[in-house]
């Protein structure tokens, strides 16, 4: 992947300038000898940032400079060293080869073009740090006969970095001792005056390019602007794009209006008429485009790169490999990938927990690895691509995946679920359990977040805060992989809009599955709710006004709705989880300006956010995790306590889809029965073996093994030899029936005609 | 009085203008009806009266809140106060008017049926609510003042919209 590292690297000089002032007021402090300990964690604090950004760049001249500084700091700031006036010299003088550096870079954003560091400076430093006599030390390399020895030495030493850039580096010897020879002038200046001035000489007097002779006067190509400014700049563009929704709506109006009058008018009217109307389309366009503009470039000045967070995540994962005695290595891709300062803010506590938990669980002992004959040294992979305008975060590691087995019995340990249920889950299912809150009770404080987090926080955060989605993959030896995908913003996104009962409802695009119309009679009513079959696959159906509890007076007049045949449904899709609400109209599907609600009003579990339309109307965008959460608390439970005592019959089913498995289970349930579940052949058909049901009922098409495959794999068991077999499928063709009844199934019913009856009613025929 | 001269009657003004112009510090209130009974917040706790605004609805509110309106492009909640208040809902919602207020770190719209007037009270004239008024009533209620001969109830809008926002939470 290319990096622009430019951009890095422009960003890194102002951002060094800005530490290379407090660099500098901190030190004139210490040289008169004002310098209190804050003063010195400041100026310590200024030195490591500098450090470690220029590490991320590859800048090793500037690092090695203020890493020799950060250790006089560390120094100074245990106490083991106290300040001296020459010892603020020196600094100073360090201090000035690193604005020198820095401004070498801003003049030409290359790190390659950097002289090596100088290494009287750094030896200056190094026994500085000793406590030796700094003024003695320092004196003999600034003597002005020396400045071409160091270069010389330093070419000699580093013949690596003068081969990589040849053609620089006869004139770069030169240069590189340049910084070293203020540090004498300046030792001769009061502390309280930087030695700026000769230092811009010297740098001046190097073979560079002319203009290079006030670097200090040069305008600065940013401006620091306070986030809550430029809210509030955002704030306002998403009025501005608000009220021109109603600026169309007027064309519109006025073009009806023309219409009507085309008739009625004069001729010469009707043509001005037109004329107008034409103007204002025009004007509307123009405008339009030019706020579009404005709008995205708006939005962009808030977004920041994923480094901000990738990068001091890395450090943190090596630094708590260490801590746990693993070795780990940290792979960083798609830092330059930008997201909204919002987002960014919030997502770091998440990743934090993220990479916490794949070191501690994830990633084996060196020992461990070496057994399963992988690489002593785990991997840990923070990478970050778009799609779309989406951003997906993947944290993976290498590690022996999630131990599922010990997720379930810690699960039935902690009271989550029953023995026999946890027996029953599904993979996924499984995966699911550790966002339970409570799963994971290690209460991890971080230096980063300070706080601690679990699994649950992390989805919530992630689902509720980040409007995003959260995904486990997991193998067995091969490692776990947790994938976050987020919105670009979350001040514009994709809506769709639709309508029940008369008012309009926004949903998120990206829990948006499908629209469909149709027919009435494909709703199903399944145990005591209602669903639809879509590709295979049951889909519990929920009517939206209903569930939203719409006020009678709040709503229009049923617009378009009752005119159109047939039910509409809106498919929304959270993880594994679909349902499909009945809306009563398509409004629109646009870029939309999200607004937040008060303060006071951000927890409640179904609303995303707002949106205006048509200038002043505020339209809930409605969330989808929430509706669905909502859906399920709702969904009438039958009451198993009167088939209790009919002496439960256990019944595996088997079927990729999660809703079609639950509503399976329900109607099963209803009628009295134990359900265990499988999401797939395989899995299905180890649960049948490893336990002893009454009745299979299964899909066809699942992947690593089929309906049809399993069916005749039980078969050819003792214990399932006379088991009742159903197979339920969409597939309808009379070959597929036969094929069902070859393999040696009792029953074949097929999706579109099932109904509760019908499978219960199959049922008790065939258990007798 | 038509035995008194012009001196009189001047100085007997000059009294009375004197009685009035006691420098006595005044609080504003905005009092308002809900139904058939008065209350009052306190003006410098009140943003802004909005007449003839939209209120829109949002699902999954409590019913304390009655939904949101859009305040040049700020969304803020309206509440409900007759159910802060323990009133009955009276449903009659034709020309009445959102207050818009910040109290208790919250900021909202609170419905009332109708504005009767913005005034400026003598503090003296506040006095504290009687022991009659029903309990919840009472915690809400700074004093009362008597204004246009109806019993005025002021009330404390930090305390309610504390409380509306735990009812929230």
């Amino acid at each position: 992947m290319a990096i622009d590292i430019k951009k890095y690297i422009v960003r890194f000089s102002e951002e060094a300038r800005d530490h290379i002032n407090k660099l500098s007021e901190g030190l004139s402090e210490l040289a008169t000898g004002n310098a209190d300990k804050a003063c010195i964690d400041n100026i310590f604090r200024s030195v490591h940032t500098i450090k470690g950004s220029s590490r991320m760049l590859k800048l090793t001249t500037i690092t090695q400079t203020a890493h020799k500084l950060e250790d006089v700091m560390g120094a100074l700031r245990d106490g083991s060293l106290k300040p001296t006036p020459q010892l603020a010299q020196l600094l100073c003088s360090a201090t000035d080869t690193l604005s020198a550096l820095v401004e070498r870079l801003a003049e030409k954003p290359d790190g390659d073009s950097l002289p090596p560091a100088d290494q009287a400076l750094l030896k200056a430093l190094t026994l500085a740090v000793s406590g030796l006599d700094v003024e003695a030390q320092h004196r003999s390399p600034a003597d002005p006969a020396s400045p071409p020895m160091p270069a010389e030495l330093l070419c000699a030493a580093k013949p690596l970095s003068a081969a990589a850039t040849p053609a620089s580096s006869p004139g770069q010897a030169a240069p590189q001792a340049q910084p070293q020879a203020p540090a004498g002038p300046a030792s001769a200046l009061t502390p309280s005056a930087p030695s700026q001035p000769p230092l811009v000489g010297s740098v001046a007097a190097k073979p560079a390019p002319q203009g290079e002779a006030e670097p200090r006067l040069k305008p600065a190509e940013t401006v620091r602007v306070r986030l809550g400014k430029l809210d509030e700049l955002i704030k306002l563009m998403g009025e501005v794009v608000s009220s021109h929704a109603s600026m169309r709506q007027r064309l519109k109006d006025i073009r009806a209006l023309e219409n009507e009058l085309a008739l009625s008018v004069a001729k010469p009217v009707a043509a001005r008429l037109h004329r107008f109307v034409q103007d204002l389309r025009d004007d509307v366009q123009a405008q339009e485009v030019l706020k579009d503009e404005l709008h995205d470039k708006m939005l962009v000045m808030r977004m920041l790169p994923l480094a901000i967070i990738f990068e001091p995540a890395a450090h943190l994962v090596r630094e708590m490999a260490r801590s746990v005695g693993k070795q780990v290595e940290c792979v960083v891709k798609g830092s330059e990938i930008e997201l909204d300062r919002q987002m960014i803010d919030k997502l770091s506590d998440p990743i934090i927990h993220l990479i916490r938990n794949a070191v501690d669980h994830g990633l084996e002992t060196a020992e461990t690895r070496a057994a399963s004959g992988k690489p002593a040294q785990g991997k840990l992979t923070l990478s970050a691509r778009q799609d779309g305008s989406w951003v997906v975060i993947d944290v993976a590691d290498d590690g022996g995946g999630i131990p599922l087995e010990a997720v379930r019995s810690k699960a039935v340990k902690k009271g989550f679920v029953s023995q026999e249920r946890a027996a029953s889950l599904s993979d996924e299912e499984s995966i699911d359990l550790v966002f339970l809150p409570g799963f994971s009770t290690s209460s991890i404080i971080t230096d980063l977040s300070g706080r601690g987090v679990g699994m649950d926080v992390v989805k919530q955060c992630v689902i509720d805060d980040l409007r995003g989605t959260i995904s486990v993959e997991t193998c067995p030896l091969q490692g776990a992989t947790f994938s976050l995908r987020l919105p670009l913003s979350l001040a514009v996104m994709r809506v769709v809009l639709v309508e029940a009962q008369g008012l309009a409802f926004g949903f998120t695009s990206q829990y948006v599955e499908e629209l469909l119309r149709l027919p009435r009679e494909s709703l199903l009513r399944v145990a005591e709710r209602e669903a639809v079959i879509i590709r295979n696959e049951f889909v519990p159906v929920a009517h939206l006004a209903e569930m939203l509890g719409i006020p009678s007076r709040a709503g229009r007049p049923p617009g378009r709705a009752g005119r159109t045949p047939g039910v509409l449904l809106l498919v929304l899709r959270v993880r594994n989880e679909k349902i499909a609400l009945m809306v009563d109209d398509l409004l629109d599907e646009r870029d939309m300006v999200i607004k937040t609600l008060p303060e006071h009003m951000r927890n409640l579990p179904l609303m995303a956010g707002m949106v205006t339309t048509g200038g002043t109307e505020l339209v809930s965008v409605l969330h989808a995790p929430g509706l669905i959460d909502l859906a399920r608390r709702t969904a009438p439970r039958s009451d198993r306590a009167q088939h209790e005592e009919r002496g439960r019959r256990s019944i595996l089913v088997v079927d990729d889809s999660m809703n079609t498995r639950e509503i399976e289970k329900d109607v099963l349930e209803a009628n009295g029965y134990a359900v265990t579940l499988a999401e797939d052949g395989v899995d299905g058909l180890r649960k049948a073996l490893d336990g002893d049901f009454d009745a299979v009922l299964t899909d066809v098409e699942m992947p690593n093994m089929d309906g049809f495959t399993l069916t005749a794999r039980l078969r050819q068991e003792e214990r399932y030899r006379n088991k009742p077999i159903v197979i339920i499928t969409s597939r309808e063709k009379e070959e597929d029936k036969r094929r069902g009844i070859q393999v040696g199934a009792d029953a074949y019913i097929v999706k579109g005609d099932f109904a509760q009856s019908n499978l219960a009613e199959t049922l008790r025929v065939l258990l007798g | 009085m038509n035995e008194m001269t012009l001196d009189q009657v001047l100085t007997k003004h000059h009294k009375d203008n004197a009685i009035v112009d006691v420098d006595e510090p005044t609080v504003k209130l905005v009092v308002f009806a809900l139904g058939n009974d008065w209350f009052a917040f306190h003006g410098n706790h009140i943003r802004e009266i909005l007449a003839q605004v939209d209120v829109f609805f949002v699902p999954g509110c409590p019913p304390s809140i009655e939904g949101v309106i859009n305040v040049r492009g700020d969304i803020e909640s309206v509440i409900r106060p007759r159910e802060l208040l323990g009133l009955p809902d009276s449903g009659a919602y034709t020309c009445s008017s959102v207050l818009l207020g910040r109290g208790g770190g919250v900021s909202s719209g609170v419905r009332v049926d109708r504005v009767i007037d913005v005034i400026d009270a003598p503090q003296s004239s506040v006095q504290p609510p009687p022991a009659t008024l029903p309990e919840r009533m009472r915690l809400l209620a700074l004093g009362v003042v008597h204004f246009q001969e109806h019993l005025v109830i002021v009330l404390n809008i930090d305390t309610m919209f504390a409380e509306f926002s735990r009812g929230l939470g």
